[in-house]
């Protein structure tokens, strides 16, 4: 069988088209080298099916496969799906750590201490009040000076308790904010099903869309920040996602199901969740404040009730903190049981309250707020240093290298430029063969 | 592995965040001088700096309290110097009136100025200090004794100052305790004691004059002098006290500072090499991020 003499400008033609994809791929990372998400693409690029000659074609008689140059396989998304995982689970800590810790930074701040503006200041000039009033009973500045106090102190108490409270309502508005109706994650939840129903279209028609696959990914990325995320492969391209605990998936194929309740999340949600919800952080944080409280009223109202006066601080038991009041005036606070003019020995018994239970208490909250703060902030580096790690690797995996796409460039570069100057040759020899071929003598 | 530009500028921009954290939590500790700014800082240093500041200011509280209760001592103490010298006032007029030599006018002059002794001790022990009379107990409000009556109008009630941790000290003398209370039998305390002089002169009574009166103004001296050294005694405690406080205050502002001021030395220096690692790291990364292949290709 006699071949085509053009069979070698169809080789070179291939190879010219080849190169010039692979090169369109090499420009299409490096256009998107900064883009977040981005999983770097190469063309594949194998030998076209040989040209078989029948038998005879070869000198012992056997046939021949004549090679036919090169075509694009496919273009392929560098990805490893199982860092993506990895990923996705340490996103979900460091979303988890980092809210907490965030979320507890601004506790301590309400706090104020150690400074002047802080529980311990006012709590310290409660006593030294008490102990003026000690020195001049019967002073009438002394005595207006201490309501004074106490009323300050009171303040401070009921300040710090509602900074808490707000941490705590924020928190509770950001989570809504985020799980809401229209929060972000029904606005990726939404788009993961548009996602889902184009990709399938491309891969049913035997297509890979990897730039929808990678924005697929990325979504999926952000959404385990916000808590747990898992996927199932429900077959031709689409993903079926479930979220947190929720009992529903949260897209299954090009349905979206969002609200759903959650109970622990994990990830961000979770975080908050764990910081406003019942029997969270912010409520024990304002229990133990509104112990402090009532270990200050009861031990200084069991003095002054001791001396026939009546308690000194009134409270609502169960939110002491925010409600802590002084129920005496400058004519009613009594510095002793006989309520002589210089009498003080119910005085110097409350200042000998100094140090002693209350401040104790307090001092131990701030030392319990110190220590958590802490250890979240150390749990937050900690989970930051893992995810860091985790995305290094993908970026090793999946990350544009400029210089490597620069290499290949002058490598696809050099083979487009040599097909060119094969199919020239081949050109030249046609060109002998067709207008020189039998012109002797003419 | 395979290194992307990607990974190489994270990793740039993350190296230098973390020297540019350090770097200005340096700064911050430098500007604020202060180790600690919040609990979780070194939460068991913020808890002993909340129980030493807590100390220091109830130390402060006590020295005020203390130089309260030695306004009380000075105060008692002048008016006892001056009912002393109105006692051997009195003393020497009991020994000239005594005498068989003074004559009914004499005695009716020397009774008139022991009358007017009797009147100054008065004034002297209705002394006040910050608008308290200090020989009343604790009836704080009344004076012990009013011109007309010789009966002690306040109460044995103990006025005490906190002078430290639950140690409260008496700072105030009763005035019935050496003036007595009045001219009843067997109260034979000062006042009584001049009375009588004073009425036994009138009266032409030299024997009873020369006798018992002369013992029992002596033991009356006594009372004042019991209650001056009393008064001294406190004095001193509360004296000592005052040196103990400060040396406890100063002890105590030197802890606070070990536990919250920043080592200004070791934070200089931790800052240079800090801010040398920053610019190294800065340098570096330029470097880094700039070079690329394209430099090179023709």
């Amino acid at each position: 069988m006699a071949i085509s003499s053009f069979f070698g400008l169809q080789t070179s033609l291939r190879g010219l088209l080849a190169q010039q994809r692979a090169m369109d791929t090499t420009g299409h990372n490096i256009a998107n080298s900064a883009t977040v998400g981005y999983s770097r693409q190469e063309a594949l690029m194998a030998a076209a099916p040989a040209l078989t000659i029948p038998a005879g074609a070869l000198q012992s008689g056997s046939g021949a496969h004549l090679g036919a140059g090169v075509e694009i396989q496919d273009y392929r998304r560098v990805r490893d799906q199982f860092l993506d995982l990895q990923l996705r689970a340490q996103s979900m800590r460091l979303g988890y750590e980092s809210t907490r810790s965030e979320q507890l930074q601004r506790a301590e701040l309400a706090l104020a201490e150690p400074g002047d503006n802080g529980i311990a200041k006012q709590v310290e000039n409660f006593w030294n009040a008490w102990s003026d009033v000690a020195n001049t009973p019967n002073d009438p500045a002394a005595r207006e000076s201490l309501i004074e106090l106490s009323k300050t102190l009171a303040g401070a108490f009921s300040t710090v308790d509602d900074q808490l409270a707000m941490v705590g309502t924020q928190a509770a508005a950001e989570y809504d904010a985020i799980a809401g109706p229209g929060g972000e994650i029904h606005t990726i939840a939404t788009e993961l099903a548009s996602l889902n129903s184009t990709i399938k279209t491309f891969v049913s028609a035997g297509e890979s869309p990897n730039d929808l696959m990678d924005r697929r990914d990325l979504l999926l990325d952000r959404l385990s920040s916000f808590g747990q995320v898992s996927t199932v492969d429900a077959g031709s391209g689409s993903l079926q996602v479930l979220f947190g605990d929720a009992a529903e998936p949260l897209v299954d194929d090009i349905t979206t199901n969002w609200p759903q309740t959650l109970t622990a999340p994990g990830g961000k949600l979770g975080g908050l969740r764990e910081v406003s919800g019942p029997g969270g952080t912010i409520e024990s944080y304002r229990a133990q404040l509104s112990s402090v409280a009532r270990t200050l009223a009861d031990t200084v109202n069991a003095v002054h009730s001791g001396t026939g006066g009546g308690d000194f601080f009134g409270y609502t038991p169960g939110s002491e903190g925010g409600t802590l009041t002084v129920l005496r005036d400058a004519a009613t606070v009594r510095t002793s049981a006989s309520g002589a003019a210089g009498a003080n020995d119910a005085a110097l018994a409350m200042t000998a309250l100094r140090g002693g239970a209350a401040d104790t208490a307090y001092r131990g909250f701030v030392g319990r707020i110190g220590v958590e703060v802490r250890e979240t902030i150390r749990l937050e580096a900690n989970a930051q240093a893992l995810h860091s790690s985790v995305e290094d690797r993908r970026q090793s995996v999946s990350g544009v290298a400029l210089d490597e796409e620069m290499t290949n460039l002058v490598r696809f570069q050099r083979a487009y430029q040599a097909s060119s100057r094969a199919m020239s040759t081949m050109d030249e020899m046609l060109d002998v063969l067709i207008n020189r071929t039998g012109r002797v003598g003419l | 592995m395979r290194i992307t530009n990607g990974m190489v500028q994270r990793r740039v921009l993350a190296d230098l965040n973390e020297v540019s954290a350090r770097l200005t939590a340096t700064q911050t500790k430098i500007a604020s001088g202060k180790e600690l700014d919040r609990p979780s800082d070194d939460p068991f240093a913020v808890g002993r700096s909340l129980a030493l500041r807590e100390s220091v200011g109830g130390i402060r509280q006590h020295q005020r309290n203390v130089t309260d209760g030695r306004g009380w001592q000075d105060a008692a103490e002048q008016a006892l110097t001056h009912i002393t010298d109105s006692v051997q006032r009195a003393n020497e007029l009991l020994i000239r009136g005594a005498s068989d030599t003074s004559d009914a006018t004499s005695r009716e002059a020397i009774a008139a100025e022991i009358d007017q002794l009797i009147a100054g001790i008065k004034d002297s022990v209705n002394t006040s200090y910050a608008g308290q009379y200090v020989f009343s107990g604790t009836a704080v409000d009344k004076p012990p004794y009013t011109r007309d009556s010789d009966s002690y109008q306040g109460d044995e009630g103990v006025v005490a100052r906190e002078v430290g941790p639950g140690v409260a000290l008496g700072v105030n003398q009763v005035g019935s305790q050496f003036l007595g209370n009045g001219q009843a039998a067997g109260d034979d305390k000062l006042l009584h004691v001049l009375r009588d002089i004073a009425d036994h002169l009138r009266a032409g009574d030299g024997e009873t004059l020369r006798g018992s009166d002369i013992g029992r103004l002596k033991r009356s001296m006594e009372d004042v002098i019991d209650v001056r050294a009393v008064n001294g005694a406190r004095s001193n405690r509360l004296e000592a006290a005052a040196s103990r406080l400060s040396e406890l205050e100063q002890s105590t502002l030197d802890q606070i500072s070990d536990t919250e001021d920043v080592d200004i030395v070791k934070a200089l220096i931790d800052f240079n090499s800090q801010q040398a690692g920053y610019q190294a790291a800065l340098r570096a990364g330029a470097n880094i991020v700039q070079t690329s292949l394209m430099d090179f290709l023709r």
